[in-house]
């Protein structure tokens, strides 16, 4: 039986109660009249019971003791590891590698026929430059594609990038002009655009000092009451639209302009 | 234009894709077709526009070829003064990556003469039994032609 028992695995003890005689589960060394509990129940002395579990419960708070503190360590472990590789990954900052080719750039730049030789690192900084811009203007068309409540960023966004940054001003070539004009349209207050045309291409018009001064510097005579032109320029006081010349009239004569109206 | 001399577009779209996903956080953002095309471009000019100024300062300073504190100063020049410090920083890095490559090589190359010798040695040793053997079969011939000729 004990070899059976230990070449399974099992502890020789199992079964056994106290250190009385090794006696199965099953038997029942007591009358019945002792027992309260049911009749294939074996109930050891109290003695046994204190002798064995005592040691036991002392056992298991040691075990969880040690068990707590190896728990603890180890959380304690994991958070250095963690602080540790917040800290590396903080260091790296650089994570994009986009470099552009250097030998496409050295392309691009031998195109131009006035250059002629070119240092190594040279290319080197152009790919970097071309990026840091490429970033730089990307940012100015999302800017646009937001303010047009949009979730694509298209061609006309980058044009009216260009057209807002100065720095951008060699760029205005590959912009197409409809939306170069949309934009400056757009950009610029109501009231400065022209509705004529150019000051130069109106024609002239003589205009008495007198009848000047009673217009003023930009106005036409209806009757007599002097009606001021909003869009005539400051700078060229005398200049008319042509369908303005009948309606300016000659001054009145000084007597009917002191006789009073009864008169 | 070539398509030799556009930037690729690919790399294009990966620089563009970046700045975007840094700008908003809410959502994927897409790039139209054109726009794409419209930023290869863009780099292709301002390279040229870069080159060309640079070039112009290299020429002032009665130089033929263009180094980088010609292109440090056609930037400043072409009102992109931010991009100098980075491009300096990045500069370093690069010299610093090439001049670790260049130990590397340097150390490759001495190892090469050793293991040259050695394989010489092992050649020469070798060599030299082939030659013998060669002469041997020379002076067979000969010895065949010359007896051929006495009988």
């Amino acid at each position: 039986m004990d070899n059976q028992g230990h070449g399974h695995g099992q502890n020789p003890s199992m079964g056994i109660v106290g250190n009385g005689p090794q006696l199965p589960y099953g038997s029942n060394p007591y009358q019945a009249s002792h027992i309260t509990g049911s009749p294939g129940m074996v109930v050891a002395s109290p003695g046994t019971i204190q002798s064995t579990g005592q040691p036991a419960a002392t056992q298991l708070g040691q075990h969880q003791l040690a068990y707590q503190q190896q728990q603890q360590q180890l959380q304690q472990r994991l958070q250095a590891f963690w602080a540790n590789q917040y800290q590396e990954i903080k260091k790296v900052t650089d994570f994009k590698n986009h470099s552009l080719p250097l030998a496409r750039i050295k392309k691009i730049m031998k195109a131009d026929e006035d250059v002629r030789m070119i240092s190594a690192e040279a290319p080197v900084i152009f790919a970097r430059a071309c990026e840091m811009f490429i970033l730089e203007l990307t940012l100015r068309s999302w800017n646009h594609t937001e303010e047009n409540k949009r979730r694509t960023l298209q061609k006309n966004d980058i044009a009216a990038a260009i057209t807002r940054t100065d720095i951008f001003d060699f760029l205005v070539d590959i912009v197409p002009r409809e939306d170069l004009k949309d934009e400056v349209l757009a950009s610029m207050p109501r009231g400065t655009v022209p509705v004529t045309g150019p000051a130069e291409a109106l024609p002239y018009c003589y205009i008495p000092p007198q009848h000047a001064q009673q217009v003023g510097a930009a106005g036409v005579m209806m009757g007599n009451k002097p009606v001021m032109d909003p869009y005539a320029q400051q700078s060229h006081p005398y200049n008319m639209a042509p369908q303005m010349w009948p309606q300016l009239l000659p001054p009145p004569p000084p007597e009917q302009q002191q006789s009073s109206p009864d008169q | 234009m070539s398509e030799a001399e556009e930037l690729p577009r690919s790399i294009m779209r990966r620089v563009v894709k970046y700045k975007l996903s840094r700008c908003s956080e809410d959502g994927e953002i897409s790039v139209s077709k054109d726009g794409l095309l419209a930023f290869s471009e863009s780099g292709r000019i301002f390279i040229h526009y870069l080159s060309a100024t640079a070039n112009d300062i290299c020429k002032e300073s009665k130089r033929q070829i263009i180094n980088v504190e010609n292109v440090f100063k056609a930037l400043e020049e072409t009102e992109f003064p931010e991009f100098v410090c980075p491009l300096k920083a990045s500069l370093e890095e690069f010299r610093k990556k090439n001049a670790r490559k260049k130990v590397v090589v340097s150390k490759g190359k001495e190892d090469e003469p050793k293991k040259k010798r050695k394989l010489e040695g092992e050649s020469s040793d070798k060599g030299e039994g082939s030659e013998k053997g060669e002469d041997n079969d020379k002076g067979e011939d000969s010895d065949k032609g010359v007896s051929g000729d006495d009988q």
